[in-house]
């Protein structure tokens, strides 16, 4: 999957002209932290020289419309038809349709790869606010169309994109009673689709190593064999056992560098976490109390890990470190408090809290402080971060009715609160696990 | 297989026949005989056991973040009413612009609760700009940078002997001494003190610091005489200083 | 709070004790032409599964008294393999109930040792809340989907 091109600025005009654009920054900029702000208007013209450029546009318009941060301004409304990728638009025109930002560009052929230049142009001081150069094979269209997405999110944002990322969620079909379970993986925006196991046993709660190249999941052995835990390369599809004990394994987390995975083990009814080395396969015990201990998941700088038990009565958050010892609770709001998840930035810990009203999903300070609810319902459950830390995806399921299962779907929600909204799967889905950004 | 050394058997293996016959033992035997099998009964005591450890521990883990919970507000408590202490000993009241709270206090602190409000400026000459040489040296004092502060108190009782704050400048100088452990810069500090800014709301404690001081020096019975001086010179002492000073004589064993 | 919580889980169990002898006695009358020692025959004639209240492994009285005709069943006809399944309602997170199912399981496997039956013969598996039945989202189902089933083979 390496990605051979080269990306390269636009010269220095693009730094000068973002340092010139100060006046327009009010503008063109967005501070996600504020209370309330108004979603940019942007322009994105579909990209000139090859008709995959109007695919790239609309996966850029995709993208942005669905973050909640920008307003796409519909190409019906455009005065200026003709836009040349390379010298200054209209200004006067992208103003009048009220838009901050415009996005050009242009499609070449370079040999058998495209090249694809864009820029973003600041409409309010008409300066260009950024651009970037590729090279690539035909065939990763839709990739650059991501980084390029990520390009704008960060220069409007001042925060790192997510777009080009994937969502690996275990796909739901048929009867509620014979469920079956896969795991699929999906680019973010839920293109390029595909299935990772064969559905003959029910395969659940996978995770993505840091490099993308494998995941690690719990599935069933065939004859009603116990769960256990996988080792799967995502392109050759090799899969591997990872340990097998007497016990249930479950629950399974890459360290951030994806030399570890730490999971669950269950047997005569206590469930502990258990480190394994990936290479060595050694195991090592982290938690040992009579209590469920699980669904673990790693500070982002690997120092320590959060997780979920019941030794107290009634499931909890708990911290301890990374090698196992020091463990002290940080949850003590009213209900349950399960699947901790540590944000990529370290600031947070997002979890799905159990409570008499229904199921909520929320983040915490990691000392446990600054609870926040940010999506509420029937079943919402397993959070999951997208890179930058700053979005939240996890599953809402509805209640079941007349014997049929109620539709599971995937949503992403910021972490403010504000836009919620179902990302679309082929199929019912839940359990997301968002990738961090495909190394390029 | 090393991690599972330590798998809880089924309960008849785990138990030894010795234990089985102490928990029988320990158990009413009318309660015993109602049950069908001894298996199931142990079975059932251990997980009522079991059920009544997960809720203690739960209970614990509640009162430890209660107790720490409770603990923080206290320290914070404390430094606010430190920081307001202080402010009505600089002047009964607040003073221009010294209003903004020490850090780590309760944020709303507008200046002191009551009793007049003198203006430091009128009070001597150095005015503000005096003030605010006493404030940076009592800042870098709750910082620990002790030179500095011994310079700034130095510095502000030199220019300004007749400010009401120069008393408690002449006592916190003393302190930027004894935290360095320099007992003999220190005594000299707090005499100085004593025998220029008695009346100074610091008086008491220059006293009683002046005291342990030469306690520190091996000097006892000095240290004695000034604690004997105590009542005497500070009748309307804090209830508080006086049971220090009670405490500090028979420590030194003061006749 | 927690007297009224105990005392509905208690009406809840004369209520499913009741309902499940009710059942026994029907299928019992209904169904001779089950043969004897057969899988049929254990599942209406014993009972195959047992249930438990929210976030409990505790083996209830009406349980008990379907696993203690479950070991004589099994003490009687020797020749099954026995996997006790583990299962949850809903109202979980689908990994603290895979390790809920396992616990209930393992609660059922216990007390059926206790009851003579050799622990090589016995199983656990955990479905978690993955495998209701019945399928529903109300409390009737959700009671019936906290399980510990005994399957034979």
């Amino acid at each position: 999957m390496m990605l051979p091109r080269r990306t390269t600025m636009l010269g220095g005009v693009a730094l000068a002209a973002i340092g010139a654009a100060s006046t327009a920054r009010a503008q063109l900029t967005i501070d996600m932290t504020r209370p309330s702000f108004e979603p940019v208007p942007i322009a994105i013209v579909d990209f000139k020289g090859d008709a995959v450029g109007a695919q790239m546009a609309g996966v850029i318009r995709n993208n942005l419309q669905n973050c909640g941060l920008f307003r796409v301004i519909p190409s019906s409304a455009y005065i200026q038809k003709d836009v040349d990728a390379t010298s200054p638009p209209r200004f006067q025109d992208w103003r009048s349709v009220g838009a901050a930002g415009l996005v050009v560009g242009q499609v070449t052929s370079v040999g058998g790869n495209i090249k694809v230049d864009f820029r973003l142009w600041d409409v309010v001081t008409s300066q260009q606010a950024t651009g970037l150069s590729f090279t690539s094979q035909p065939n990763n269209w839709r990739r650059l169309a991501h980084i390029i997405s990520d390009a704008i999110y960060k220069r409007v944002t001042g925060e790192e994109g997510y777009f080009d990322t994937r969502v690996a969620y275990v796909s739901e079909t048929g009867p509620a009673n014979a469920r079956v379970k896969r795991i699929a993986i999906m680019d973010q925006d839920g293109a390029n689709n595909r299935y990772i196991t064969d559905g003959k046993t029910i395969a659940l709660t996978p995770r993505f190593s840091p490099t993308l190249q494998e995941i690690v999941y719990m599935a069933y052995g065939e004859n009603n064999g116990p769960p256990r835990v996988y080792l799967q390369n995502v392109d050759s599809g090799r899969r591997e056992l990872l340990g097998n004990f007497p016990g249930m394994s479950f629950a399974p987390r890459f360290s951030p560098d994806g030399s570890k995975v730490v999971m669950s083990i269950a047997e005569n009814g206590r469930t502990n976490i258990y480190e394994m080395d990936v290479r060595g396969r050694q195991l090592r015990r982290l938690t040992n109390s009579p209590a469920i201990d699980t669904s673990p998941c790693f500070s982002n700088d690997g120092s320590q890990i959060v997780f979920n038990s019941d030794r107290g009565g009634a499931q909890q958050l708990y911290i301890m470190s990374a090698g196992g010892g020091g463990e002290r609770r940080i949850s003590f709001g009213e209900g349950r408090y399960a699947t901790p998840v540590w944000s990529p930035r370290g600031d947070f810990i997002a979890f799905t809290k159990i409570s008499a009203g229904g199921f909520g999903i929320g983040v915490m300070r990691a000392d446990g402080s600054g609870e926040r609810m940010l999506a509420n319902g029937f079943l919402v459950e397993g959070p999951t971060w997208a890179p930058n830390g700053r979005v939240l995806m996890f599953f809402r399921q509805q209640p079941s009715s007349g014997g049929r299962a109620g539709s599971a779907t995937l949503h992403q929600v910021d972490i403010t609160g504000r836009f919620e909204r179902q990302v679309p799967t082929p199929t019912d889905a839940s359990d997301p696990a968002w990738s961090p950004l495909i190394p390029q | 297989m090393a991690a599972f050394d330590v798998n809880i058997a089924p309960p008849m293996k785990i138990l030894s026949p010795r234990f089985a016959l102490l928990v029988a033992l320990a158990l009413p035997t009318a309660a015993a005989a109602q049950r069908g099998g001894d298996a199931v009964y142990i079975e059932d005591r251990l997980n009522q056991l079991q059920q009544m450890l997960t809720m203690m521990t739960g209970q614990i883990e509640q009162l430890q973040h209660r107790n720490a919970s409770l603990q923080q507000q206290m320290e914070k408590m404390q430094a606010d009413y430190e920081y307001r202490i202080d402010q009505l000993e600089k002047g009964g009241g607040g003073k221009p612009g010294g209003a903004a709270p020490r850090p780590g206090g309760l944020a709303a602190a507008p200046a002191a609760p009551s009793g007049p409000a003198p203006t430091p400026a009128g009070a001597a000459p150095g005015g503000a700009a005096g003030e605010q040489l006493y404030d940076e040296a009592f800042k870098k004092l709750q910082e620990g940078d002790y030179v500095a502060a011994e310079r700034g108190f130095k510095t502000f009782v030199q220019r300004n002997p007749q400010n009401k704050l120069a008393g408690n400048a002449q006592y916190w100088l003393g302190e930027t001494y004894y935290a360095r452990r320099d007992y003999n810069n220190a005594l000299t500090a707090f005499a100085e003190g004593y025998k220029v800014y008695k009346t100074s709301p610091k008086g008491p404690d220059n006293l009683l610091k002046l005291g342990i001081t030469m306690s520190n020096l091996g000097r006892k019975s000095d240290a004695c005489a000034v604690f004997a001086r105590f009542n005497q010179d500070y009748p309307r002492a804090t209830d508080l200083q006086k049971r220090r000073i009670e405490q500090e004589r028979q420590k030194n064993s003061c006749g | 709070m927690s007297m009224i919580k105990a005392l509905s889980a208690l009406a809840a169990m004369f209520l499913i004790a009741a309902c499940s002898n009710n059942d026994t006695q029907t299928a019992s009358a209904a169904t001779t032409s089950v043969t004897p020692g057969s899988v049929g025959d254990f599942r209406q004639n014993v009972g195959d599964r047992v249930f438990f209240d929210t976030d409990s492994s505790t083996v209830r009285e009406d349980g008990r008294q379907t696993l203690n005709r479950q070991a004589e069943w099994l003490k009687k006809y020797t020749n099954y393999q026995i996997t006790i399944e583990g299962h949850c309602d809903e109202r979980g997170t689908r990994e603290y109930n895979l390790a809920l199912g396992e616990r209930r399981a393992n609660a059922a496997r216990q007390y059926l040792i206790a009851q003579g039956i050799p622990a090589a013969r016995l199983k656990t598996v955990s479905y978690g809340k993955e495998r209701p039945d019945p399928v529903g989202s109300d409390e009737a189902a959700w009671s019936r989907n906290r399980r510990a089933v005994t399957a034979l083979e």
